[in-house]
């Protein structure tokens, strides 16, 4: 596999370069050889790759290729069947209990639909994890919650209403909130911009690259989205037949020879047909 | 450099005031990140008074984070500060851009309405509120699926008989088992008990009075309603809710259905079919349980038993239990169909309108069969 350095979008989407010190640091992901089987069903066949810091990674693919599934085996939530995978240079599936416990306040997960609790308002559910994992000095909790939903991209008043009260936009972006209340390093998302309208969803992008060039994370996106590939995303991870079938940016995977990743592509294509010229963003 | 004064928090984070040429300057340095904060706030509060306009120099600073940033920025506006005029100076491109992604929102942070709390009077008010609302809603869904029978008797080929029967399956046939069973071992213990007391008195024989009129008048009715609340009650409201949450409900509304013809009025008359036969069930086990125990316990032979339940049990006691046991019905199916049609649009929703709907039932049941008790008595019945 051939290491890729930072994509920069034509456009300039990325407004801040790396520093030269966090590119120096080993790489924040290293997903090596893995292998998952459910029964005789082989989803991965040796799946590497690497990310490094700062970068917007997405991993796309047909449905079934288990790209949900990675996301869980990277997250610890679900062995794989062999293969390791270092998050943040623990490995994640050799770790101890407590070792796991650390690795885990370092990393924010935003589920496939957000996941909040549904039992909390959103100011409860972005406190939890501050609760549970920090040990904060006395009146800071509540300005630290309003400071994640401003963030997240909230109207100050979302912060009283419960999950069942909030758009679908705005519960991705309470699980947003939720997810960076520990400070991560960094992001996970599962299908984030899923069962958004389209200007919904590019907002949501543009939140990402914001979160990714000020906070200076490393955002792991599963996506569906063409948009958001072009937009915002630094580099495409395919996944085909269980394996890495091409890792580099956008613009090289978009010219990959390969019958799912054409007709994938083709979509977009056809939608510019009038000869305009998509510029990501 | 005169007055230089500093505090040292752990982790080698430091925040020191210094004045270099007259102007004030605030030097922060080492790991500002969110597992240090109680030391930084210690730091934070040793700081002597600060002036009106202060320069904030970041450049030892090795981490930075937002809630460390967050953390100084409220901390100086506590000490009088304006954040917003705090020149900075030094601060590496990303530290510096933390800060200012913080500083940016810290109006916002603070111009936020308060996490709304509750009084406990409120509270009582609010839930007062609700009950009356629930009764009320209730009430109209009688109404509703009471409509919606007349309807389909004005037009009986509307009833859908292959969703009855298959109600009648879940609620009738297949809770048969646990009916019996129930009622079997009240019945037993029932007489048990009664007969260690008549026995005293010698009036062992008079056990077969007490369990036939008490179980097939009140007992039986009562306990096959509450396990038919337990059983069927939640399980309209979990079906319902899940078909609510799920959109089934809106497609069948739009396929120009009624949801209350073809969901709730099966359900309904299923219930009310099934609990007679349910408590019919159930007064003949509880009776059994008791022949059962008659005999080795308290010397009275099946025969004599048999006899005796002859001459105790009138028959108007048995029609009084069965003429209940629809009644209770129409209660449980209205008010689980209704809180599973009633249900939130979330997840939790369904499994508080489950737990609701038994309570509601069991309550709504006990007060009906108070109800009749009064009103029988009147009638002399």
């Amino acid at each position: 596999m051939t290491a890729v350095p930072a994509h920069v979008p034509p456009d300039g989407a990325r407004r801040n370069p790396p520093d030269t010190a966090a590119t120096a640091r080993p790489p924040v992901l290293e997903v090596d050889g893995i292998v998952t089987r459910f029964g005789r069903n082989t989803i991965h066949d040796g799946v590497s790759f690497t990310v490094a810091r700062g970068q917007v990674v997405a991993i796309i693919g047909g449905s079934g290729t288990g790209k949900s599934v990675l996301l869980r085996e990277i997250i610890g939530l679900l062995r794989p069947t062999a293969g390791t995978v270092r998050l943040l240079g623990t490995d994640v599936w050799a770790a101890s209990p407590e070792a796991l416990a650390r690795l885990r306040a370092r990393f924010g997960m935003m589920f496939q639909d957000g996941a909040l609790f549904s039992s909390l308002s959103v100011a409860d559910n972005v406190a939890t994890p501050l609760k549970e994992h920090a040990r904060l000095p006395p009146g800071l909790l509540d300005p630290l919650v309003r400071l994640r939903i401003a963030m997240a991209g909230l109207p100050p008043d979302a912060a009283g209403k419960m999950p069942s009260e909030l758009s679908g936009g705005m519960r991705k972006r309470a699980a947003i909130a939720r997810a960076l209340a520990l400070e991560p390093e960094v992001l996970l998302l599962d299908e984030p911009t899923s069962g958004l309208d389209p200007i919904t969803a590019r907002a949501f992008d543009g939140l990402l690259r914001v979160l990714c060039d000020d906070l200076g994370l490393t955002v792991i996106v599963v996506t569906h989205d063409l948009d958001t590939l072009l937009g915002i995303v630094d580099r495409v991870i395919v996944l085909a037949r269980g394996k890495v079938l091409a890792d580099a940016p956008v613009r090289e995977v978009m010219a990959v020879d390969d019958g799912w990743v054409q007709s994938y592509f083709s979509v977009r294509r056809m939608i510019n047909e009038e000869g305009e010229v998509e510029d990501g963003g | 450099m005169n007055g230089k004064r500093s505090a040292d928090g752990a982790a080698g984070a430091t925040c020191r005031l210094e004045s270099s040429g007259g102007a004030p300057v605030l030097r922060i340095a080492g790991d500002w990140r969110l597992p240090h904060l109680g030391a930084l706030d210690g730091a934070l509060a040793a700081l002597p008074r600060l002036p009106g306009a202060v320069t904030l120099d970041g450049a030892g600073l090795a981490e930075l984070d937002t809630a460390a940033a967050l953390l100084l920025s409220v901390r100086l506006r506590a000490a009088g500060l304006d954040p917003a005029q705090i020149a900075l100076a030094g601060f590496s491109a990303s530290h510096g851009r933390i800060f200012e992604l913080v500083r940016m929102r810290l109006a916002e942070i603070g111009a936020g309405p308060p996490l709304p709390k509750r009084g406990v009077l409120a509270r009582i008010g609010h839930t007062a509120e609700h009950l009356w609302l629930l009764a009320l809603g209730h009430v109209s869904f009688l109404g509703l699926t009471v409509a919606s029978l007349a309807a389909t008797l004005a037009r009986p080929a509307t009833l859908r008989l292959k969703e009855l029967t298959a109600q009648l399956e879940q609620v009738c046939l297949n809770a048969i088992p646990v009916v019996v069973l129930v009622t079997l071992l009240i019945g037993v213990v029932f007489a048990y008990l009664l007969g260690m007391q008549a026995s005293q008195y010698g009036a062992n024989i008079f056990v077969v009075d007490g369990v036939a009129i008490g179980m097939t008048r009140e007992l039986a009715p009562m306990l096959v309603a509450i396990i038919m609340a337990g059983r069927s009650g939640a399980s309209f409201t979990a079906q319902l809710g899940t078909m609510k949450l799920t959109e089934e409900v809106d497609a069948i509304r739009t396929l120009g259905l009624s949801p209350v013809a073809v969901l709730v009025l099966p359900r309904v008359l299923a219930l009310m079919i099934a609990m007679p036969l349910l408590t019919f069930a159930g007064d003949v086990a509880s009776i059994g349980g008791a022949l059962l125990v008659a005999g080795p316990m308290l010397d009275i032979p099946p025969r004599v038993f048999v006899d005796r339940l002859h001459t105790a049990l009138a028959l108007r006691h048995v029609v009084v239990g069965l003429v209940k046991a629809p009644v209770f019905a129409l209660v449980i199916a209205i008010i689980g169909c209704r809180m599973g049609l009633d249900v939130a649009r979330d997840t939790r929703a369904i499994g508080i309108s489950t737990t609701s709907t038994v309570v509601q039932c069991i309550v709504a049941v006990i007060l009906i069969n108070a109800a009749f008790a009064i009103v029988l008595q009147k009638l002399h019945l």
